[in-house]
């Protein structure tokens, strides 16, 4: 074929070109971020999959936790466990450890300026002084130049206890009376009631009234990290304190209140925190290595090893939960009376928040028009329980969800269909009457069965249980 | 013999403080080069709240969630928040970082406006841009604005506010009122094998169905999720701390004490549920607490429909499960002898 000749001469250019040395990179360092945006890149940012910038650091071991901190002439605190359930202290002596080698400072109960905080009631002290109400109360904290020595001298501490008979049963702290565990102060010492309609009548007219009790335990938050502090004073009597703390500007307020130092004098620095799920909402060493710190004039540093996360810092409510409730032949809830007992244990810490939330979720998430619900906080002398993930809500969830099934099973209903029926929906009243917006239960009751394939049978069928 | 059953429970759950004032406060910095900083007094303890903060400021002001620098929890520096708790962060802490970026953007709204001839209620930020309601192609790049507001105009764009869910207190005697301002609610479904000679339960399978309103970041959604489902099986069927008579711990400790590892995990399937608030932050409500909260009761649920047996008390250990089973045979072994007599 003929071609014409400006067309020819152009294929020739461009062959040229291709045999052209190419042009000398720019002098530009290499790009150090990846060229296609990731999700953290992209605009609009709401529902991304954007990663964490923290992530990275985590992925290679490169993250600094307290415990991983080290500051100049830094001491480490260890504190003496009370290992008695209730008693009065007699005496510490701290003479023998005082004496070690290697320890530079000791306190007691006696050198915390304001012994006592908690989120409600102020119940509970930095480090027991006169009366020990739990076996993971503090007594007694040394700082010195190692941990091992710090150990070893918690073991010269002598404290003497009268021992007091313990009360470890949450249902006989609730028959006591006062003057209790704390006295003067009685035994329950948080209560509350949700009332709607009338129970009495709903249970007259309901087809059968189911009744059952459950109960549930004690369990930790089990953070990968434990509990760490450390804190080091400057020349003008300030304070910096890195603590594994997740609400900081209130656990200043406590800190400011132990130790008897203004706010403005405290600085706290919540560093990344390994877990918390509620157990890291309140202080624990903070005021001791601060006072231990002001004492010796180096920064003192404590973390506490695994059992004393154990025994020594909060823990979920143990509930006992008594359910009555009243339906119709066809499945509908009429009327529900509750009573719950939550163990407090030693101190009430966020027992309050917990009491409440039970309470009011108590329910669940269903549509009852007349409903009584009744808690009861009690003291014992077993561990502290405080915030932890959910407040109460797992425990009476296990409750409500339980009794359901066997209602269901008795009515020969399907348990999804049951709660289908009751489930609460856009502008149903809760249990207090505060109408509720953007609802969706059946939603996620139908989202969750199709994705199970609940109707078509799926993990169904093996048992002699519940079978339809 | 391995018995197969399944179980469904499903709950509510609130954002925030019982009734109780619980604020969040939040400073927004926009630079001149159109990145922002943030300033929280909130602490991450592992689950991803700067991100989902991060990200809520970048959405505010049309930027990418790297843009923003996110300055947390020193009580020096940032401001007050009532901290990680009650499943508030994205709820409470989100809307107050997202009305201090709109206040933020309003500095650079009134400088844009008069350079792009209209009036500062037409503009809108959108891809690092600040752009005119309806003409895209009439923008400013926000960097060019932000370092104009400091530049020229003087007034450089920060933002300060703070956010309180709006409560009732509860009658003292009925305990009628509005205790939060808005709930999450989920589903889960628990597939599991109940071996009917040992008491030992296997989950296999977990679907779980959460609302959370708009999933800020669906990623960290369902890190949530899988994490609050591992609590739940341990609060279901090993964790329990253990006292003596006289009221001292006997198992504190990981050998002792027994929680899910990663081999006990079940498969888990997460759907988020469609779902808009128009109180939260882009219609957001929270996730962090409610995600263990379903998991036990549908495990003991499953227990019941595989091998028909009723555990009344957490957790349902392999013991428990055994004792309830010899003594459901024993009632039915009565039960035929009566018959037959």
């Amino acid at each position: 074929m003929d071609k014409k000749p400006a067309v020819i001469e152009k294929e020739a250019q461009k062959e040229l070109e291709l045999l052209r040395a190419p042009a000398p990179a720019p002098l530009v360092p290499l790009p150090i971020e990846v060229l296609v945006p990731e999700a953290r890149q992209q605009t609009p940012a709401v529902r991304q999959r954007a990663t964490r910038p923290d992530a990275r650091l985590h992925g290679l071991g490169a993250t600094k936790y307290i415990d991983d901190m080290y500051l100049p002439g830094m001491l480490f605190c260890k504190i003496k466990r009370a290992g008695i359930a209730s008693a009065r202290i007699l005496k510490v002596d701290t003479s023998e450890a005082e004496a070690m080698p290697g320890v530079v400072a000791v306190i007691t109960g006696k050198d915390v300026p304001c012994n006592s905080f908690g989120p409600s009631l102020k119940d509970q002290p930095v480090l027991a002084d006169e009366r020990v109400f739990h076996a993971g109360d503090g007594v007694a904290a040394v700082a010195a130049v190692t941990e091992q020595i710090a150990a070893e001298a918690l073991e010269k501490i002598q404290v003497e206890y009268e021992p007091i008979e313990p009360v470890l049963d949450p249902l006989l702290s609730l028959q006591l009376e006062t003057p209790g565990i704390h006295a003067p102060s009685p035994n329950i010492y948080g209560h509350k009631v949700i009332k709607k309609g009338d129970v009495q009548k709903a249970f007259a007219d309901s087809y059968k009234v189911y009744e059952g009790q459950f109960r549930t335990q004690m369990v930790e938050h089990v953070p990968l990290e434990p509990h760490s502090s450390l804190a080091t004073w400057d020349a003008n009597g300030r304070v910096t304190i890195y603590s594994t703390l997740g609400r900081i500007t209130l656990g200043r307020a406590d800190i400011s209140r132990t130790i008897g130092v203004p706010m403005s004098r405290i600085r706290i620095v919540a560093t990344i925190v390994g877990g918390n799920f509620g157990g890291k909402n309140e202080i624990t060493t903070e005021p001791v290595v601060a006072l231990l710190s002001k004492k010796t004039g180096r920064p003192v540093k404590c973390t506490f090893t695994r059992p004393e996360e154990f025994t020594s810092s909060t823990t979920r409510h143990p509930l006992i939960m008594d359910y009555k409730t009243g339906v119709t032949k066809e499945g509908k809830i009429l009327g529900r009376q509750i009573r719950l007992v939550l163990e407090g244990g030693a101190y009430c810490s966020w027992s309050e928040t917990t009491l409440g939330k039970a309470c009011i979720l108590s329910a669940g998430p269903y549509k009852i028009d007349n409903l009584y619900a009744e808690a009861f906080v009690v003291y014992t002398n077993k561990t502290m329980t405080g915030a932890m993930r959910g407040f109460g809500a797992p425990q009476v969830c296990f409750a409500y969800e339980s009794h359901m099934d066997d209602m269901a099973k008795d009515l020969g209903l399907d348990p999804l269909e049951m709660r289908l029926m009751n489930a609460l929906e856009e502008g149903s009243l809760s249990p207090t009457s505060q109408k509720l917006h953007s609802v969706v239960v059946k939603e996620s009751l139908l989202q969750a069965a199709e994705r199970f394939g609940w109707k078509n049978g799926n993990g169904h069928g093996h048992g002699n249980g519940n079978r339809q | 013999m391995k018995r197969r059953g399944r179980g469904i429970a499903c709950m509510w759950y609130p954002i925030g403080f019982t009734v109780a004032a619980n604020p969040s406060a939040a400073v927004v910095k926009i630079n001149e080069d159109g990145t922002a900083t943030l300033l929280t007094g909130t602490v991450e303890t592992g689950q991803g709240s700067l991100t989902i903060l991060a990200q809520i400021v970048a959405q505010e002001l049309g930027i990418a969630t790297d843009d923003v620098h996110v300055v947390s929890a020193d009580t020096d520096t940032t401001p007050m928040d009532t901290g990680a708790i009650a499943s508030r962060t994205t709820y409470v802490t989100g809307n107050a970082a997202r009305l201090a970026a709109e206040k933020a953007k309003n500095i650079l709204f009134e400088v844009a406006a008069p350079v792009l001839g209209v009036k500062p209620s037409q503009l809108e930020c959108a891809d690092h841009k600040i752009q005119v309601l309806g003409f895209p192609q009439r923008n400013m790049h926000i960097g060019d604005v932000a370092d104009r507001a400091r530049g020229v105009n003087g007034q450089p764009p920060i933002g300060s506010a703070s956010y309180n869910p709006a409560t009732v207190a509860l009658d003292a005697e009925t305990g009628q009122g509005k205790p939060f301002a808005t709930y999450v609610y989920a589903t889960q479904i628990a597939e599991v094998d109940v071996d009917d000679e040992t008491g030992e339960v296997e989950v296999l399978r977990i679907v779980a169905s959460h609302d959370c309103g708009t999933p800020i970041n669906p990623m960290l959604v369902e890190g949530q999720v899988e994490g609050g489902i591992s609590m739940g099986v341990g609060f279901a069927l090993e964790e329990e701390i253990l006292f003596d008579k006289f009221g001292r711990q006997m198992n504190p400790n990981l050998t002792n004490y027994i929680m899910p590892t990663s081999l006990d995990m079940p498969k888990i399937e997460v759907d988020i549920v469609d779902s808009y608030d128009p109180t939260g932050p882009f219609g957001a409500k929270g996730v962090g607490e409610p995600t263990c909260v379903s998991t036990a009761a549908a495990i003991l649920n499953a227990i019941h429909d595989a091998v028909g047996v009723r555990i009344h008390s957490l957790p349902a250990t392999a013991e428990k499960v055994h004792a309830a089973l010899k003594a459901k045979r024993a009632q039915e072994a009565r039960q035929i002898t009566a018959g037959a007599a």
